[in-house]
Formats: structure tokens, sequence, C-alpha cells
């Protein structure tokens, strides 16, 4: 290892604090590129702290907000704090503002505002996901937003990185959905408390922006402050020049040192799901073969992008579900695409129920909540105790493939009968 | 650093979401109302036993999942001065720094049990439990978040960095 060397995490800090190397532990003034925030941990949760710190935003145009929690509105509190937001984005003109057109996170990325090397901050613990794109991306709460609001900077500690790398293919009957539940079965749901995880390999090379997108996502459900995945092939190609030409970083060094590395052959893998009340009780889908489900969600940024409903649609085209399936697009995009490509016909037509995009059920807010002892399996993020309504309720977590071929059973399944 | 906080521990157990803390049935609601809805999803009870100047004390990675900053509000609203873990969730850590809420990290929690009387002294950098007589070190509030916490939250200290006063 050449002294010099670093991770790509660690070269996006150094790079954003001005320095030519960062070591883990090191504390940094970093500067940020991107500032992202939603109608839940935005306008509302800010307006007190902007106004102590002046009031004055350091950037508009690196600031984006997106309503995508509290619509649609299930009381008129909610709608009452959609409305405060809509109207704080047009009292400060923000360029990149949207409004109940989908998740903050998938709208980073479908709108190509988050890329290689970039320094993303926001106030939700799914901004993780932005490392799909190559970028450091870390969450942080409504007031810590704020201070980055004004100032365009932030502290950050330079965390150890921590290396899965995926070895062979992925097979068809798998998703990424079910490699980063392989990553939480071996290693825990606290792993990587206070680290980046970096995802490379063979069979993470084959997968499109919105499959990287669930790992770098699911990083969050392994303690990560930082989840990243470095952009190579069809990705690094549709980025463009652009961040290159800028100087930022696209890769790691070649003998940069990782606190620890992972190798993970998913050939070996069955299709997996996570049992309440924690995102690390996995368990092969075969193995609860039987347990009887109350309704299937497939939604989420995590678990409501194309390629999700796309997976479902393989499973269901034909088919008809034996329990109610609730939809819930990340975006309005995803519900163009997936109409134009007849995914949507096909999932209609298996009895699926279609619900407005946004974060939909996986909040507790709103749109389809769990009553007490209601046993769902979902896409959602997480299945903490009260996730998605009560807090007596059963998450289940699957891929979009087991999601669908579960709906069609009445009860958790293997997929792989289904393909 | 400095301060010393005493007072009774409330225990719970590894992996407490702040979904647990301050569920989403209550992020509807003003800052101001959170309080009363503290740790609903693991003990409803507890918002209306706990006193000003308690403890709370887990085991791993207390606070993970959402960002929610209420969850962080509520504890200090029913009057919690200190929470104790062997590992926090990365951004309730820091959203408990950034709102003047000690966040200490010690080495092994198991022996701490509901109601004993805890002593956090910031400058010794050492929890106590006055029970039993057990002392243990502070592996957090060190660097860039003690300075946070000694200012009293971040948007003090941020008024410092910019050179206004608080």
């Amino acid at each position: 290892m050449a002294s010099g060397a670093m991770t790509l995490t660690e070269k996006i800090i150094a790079g954003a604090a001005g320095r030519d190397q960062v070591r883990p532990g090191e504390e940094v003034w970093a500067a940020v590129d991107l500032a992202a925030m939603h109608d839940s941990s935005g306008p509302r949760r800010i307006g007190d702290t902007l106004d102590r710190l002046g009031g004055r935003l350091w950037d508009p145009q690196k600031i984006v907000l997106a309503i995508d929690h509290f619509v649609p509105a299930a009381n008129p509190r909610q709608a009452e704090i959609v409305t405060l937001t809509r109207r704080w984005a047009r009292a400060h003109a923000l360029p990149h503002f949207f409004d109940s057109v989908g998740v903050m996170h998938n709208l980073l990325l479908e709108q190509d505002l988050v890329g290689p090397g970039m320094l993303i901050v926001g106030a939700d613990s799914h901004t993780v996901t932005a490392g799909a794109a190559g970028a450091l991306a870390v969450g942080v709460g409504a007031t810590e937003l704020a201070t980055v609001l004004v100032t365009g900077q932030i502290w950050l500690r330079v965390p150890p990185t921590v290396r899965i790398r995926f070895e062979g293919a992925l097979p068809a009957y798998l998703t990424a959905r079910d490699m980063a539940m392989e990553v939480l079965r071996r290693l825990g749901a606290d792993f990587a408390i206070y680290k980046a995880v970096e995802f490379d390999g063979p069979a993470v090379g084959g997968l499109d922006l919105d499959e990287r997108a669930v790992l770098a996502n699911q990083a969050i459900e392994m303690g990560a402050k930082n989840g990243i995945v470095p952009p190579t092939g069809a990705i690094l190609e549709r980025l463009g020049p652009g961040p290159r030409a800028q100087g930022r970083p696209v890769a790691g060094d070649e003998d940069a040192a990782y606190e620890s590395e992972h190798r993970i052959a998913m050939t070996e893998s069955p299709p997996l799901v996570a049992v309440p009340p924690n995102v690390d009780r996995i368990v092969p889908a075969g193995n609860l073969d039987g347990v009887a489900l109350d309704r299937v969600y497939i939604g989420s940024c995590v678990g409501g992008k194309a390629a999700d409903l796309r997976a479902a649609a393989r499973v269901l085209r034909g088919r008809k579900v034996r329990v109610p399936l609730q939809i819930t697009p990340a975006t309005a995009r995803v519900v163009q695409e997936t109409l134009r490509d007849g995914t949507l016909q096909a999932l209609l037509e298996a009895g699926a129920i279609l619900q407005a995009p946004g974060c939909g059920a996986c909040a507790g807010l709103h749109s389809g909540l769990l009553g007490p002892k209601e046993r769902c399996l979902s896409t959602v993020t997480r299945n903490f105790p009260g996730r998605m309504g009560d807090s007596t309720a059963e998450i289940y977590l699957a891929s979009p493939l087991t999601a669908a071929a579960s709906a069609v059973a009445g009860h958790i399944t293997d997929p792989r009968e289904f393909l | 650093m400095s301060g010393v906080y005493e007072g009774q521990a409330w225990v719970f157990g590894d992996h407490v979401s702040t979904d647990q803390i301050l569920p989403g049935a209550y992020l509807d609601r003003p800052m101001e109302e959170v309080g009363s809805h503290a740790m609903a999803g693991v003990d409803p009870s507890f918002a209306g036993r706990v006193r000003p100047g308690d403890f709370v004390v887990a085991g791993l990675n207390f606070g993970c999942g959402s960002s929610r900053e209420a969850a962080v509000m509520a504890l200090k609203q029913v009057g919690v001065v200190a929470v104790v873990a062997r590992s926090f969730g990365r951004i309730f850590f820091r959203n408990a720094i950034n709102n003047g809420l000690p966040a200490a990290i010690v080495p092994e929690t198991s022996g701490i049990h509901q109601g004993d009387r805890l002593r956090l002294d910031l400058t010794a950098r050492t929890l106590t439990n006055l029970r039993s007589g057990q002392a243990f070190p502070l592996q957090s509030l060190t660097g860039t978040s003690s300075e946070i916490l000694e200012a009293g939250g971040i948007v003090p200290y941020t008024l410092r960095r910019l050179g206004r006063s608080p």
C-alpha cells in the first residue's frame, strides 16, 4: 500500500476539504456540493434555525427540496405541512423543487443532480442512496441541514471503508435486494456504524443504476455513514465526462487500505427474506414457505423503482394475486416508463392496486398503513416495529420477485418456481 | 469539556430505532408536542413516568434508522439529560449533540439495571453506576462533537463559527 493511497470515500472527503490526503479518524470541514431535504425534514423544521442563523441561503442552485413524505396527505395537518413547504420553495425561488412527483432520493438520481465524486448532504437517512452514482452521500438531521444551507459546509470524521466484493454473476432469481440482505445476514445491522461501505465486483458491474441504488440505500441499514458504488461501464458512460473533467474522483486507488474486505458469491444464495423486527434477521424465503400474508407492498425509494416494478411483472404476467398487492412507484417518471413498456398493464391485470408516487406507507404516515398484528411482505426500506403503522404489525422484507410471487401464493414463497 | 449529570436509568435493549423512539404517527405534529410520545413504540408509559434528570440507557445501535430529529427532541422534552449506549445510529448521535444532549458511548451497559442511579462526568470522561460502583470510560464526545456539545448545540456553535454571538 502506497502511503498516499485512498478509497473513493476518502478521496471525495479530501477533495471537499481542500486536502491532498485524509486518513480514517481525522475530522475535517468539507464543502458540500448539494444539500437535499423534503417536506418532513425541510422548511417546517428548519425555519426557526435559519432565522437564528441569519436566513440567507448559501446557494439556492445547490439546494434540492422534494414534497414526498406527506402526499397524498392523510389529514389536514399533513396537508398544512405540504402547503408550508410549497410556499417556502416559491418564496426562495428554488430551482430544484419537486412537488409531489416522487421520492427525493430517486429524483436526485433520475434528474442527474448527483454524480461521482460529489459530496451530498440530506436531511433523511436514505440520502445514502445517491452513493449509487459514486457520490459520497450522508444523512443528517434537520437542524444540521439548516446550518449547511447557510454555510455550505459540514464537519465529517473520515470513516474507515469496508469493502464488499460480489464475485461471480447474479442469478436471475435474485435482485440487488437479495445482495444487500446477504450482506446483512453475514455481517449484521451494525457492522458499519461510523464507517463507509463500498460495493464492487463482477456482480455489481452488471447492475443498472436502479439496482446499485438498492446497495447504496441499504448501507444505512448496515449502520453505515455512507454506501458507495464506484461507477463502472455503462454507468460511467451515462454520467459522461463531466465529473472527470471537473477533476472529481470516480474510483479509489487500487492499493487503498480497507478496514476489512468481504467476498460474497451470490450464486450460492437463495432468495432471502428479513424477518421482523430486524433488518438482519435474514432467512431463505423457502424456509418461510406457507407463512400466511394479509398484504403485499411494493414501493419506497429502495423497492418502488422501475427495476422493481419490472421484476414484479416478470412474476405477475398472466397470473392473479391472492392477497392485496399495493404498488407505490418511487417517482412519476417510474409510472410513465412502466406505463410505456407494458409493465403497469401486467401488474394491474394481475390485480395489483396502484398508488400515487412518493414515500407511500414506508414512513408510517399514510396510504395503506398496517394495523395491529397485520402481516405484510414488503419491499420497503426497513421492518422496524411501527415502520408502516402499528408497532405490532409484522413487516417481512424481500425482493420484488419474492414479493410478487408471495402475492400470487397468498403466503411467503420462494419465487424460483414462478420464473 | 465540562458538566456533571446524575439521574436514574431507563434501560432499553439493542437496535431501538427512531421509528420506536418517536413513531411515524406523530411526525406530522409540531416539534413542541412530541415529548408526550417519547419511546411510544417501545414503552407507551415511559413519557408519563420518566422524570427530569433521568438517563436513557441502551445496548447496541440506539437510535438507528430514520434521521427524524423529533426522536431526540422527544427525549429532551420529557427531561432526559443524557443517552448512554454501546453504539448509536450515527444520525441520532449527531442530532443529540446538535441539540445539546450528551450521547455517551461506553464499552458495556449490560450491568446497568432499570432505576440504577448514574453519574456522567464529562470532565473526567466517565460514566459511573452509583449503585454498583462500576465506572466506564467514555468513548465518544471528543473532537468536534465535544466542541458542539460544549457550545450548547450546532446552532450556537455555527453562530460562533460565523463570527456572530449566539
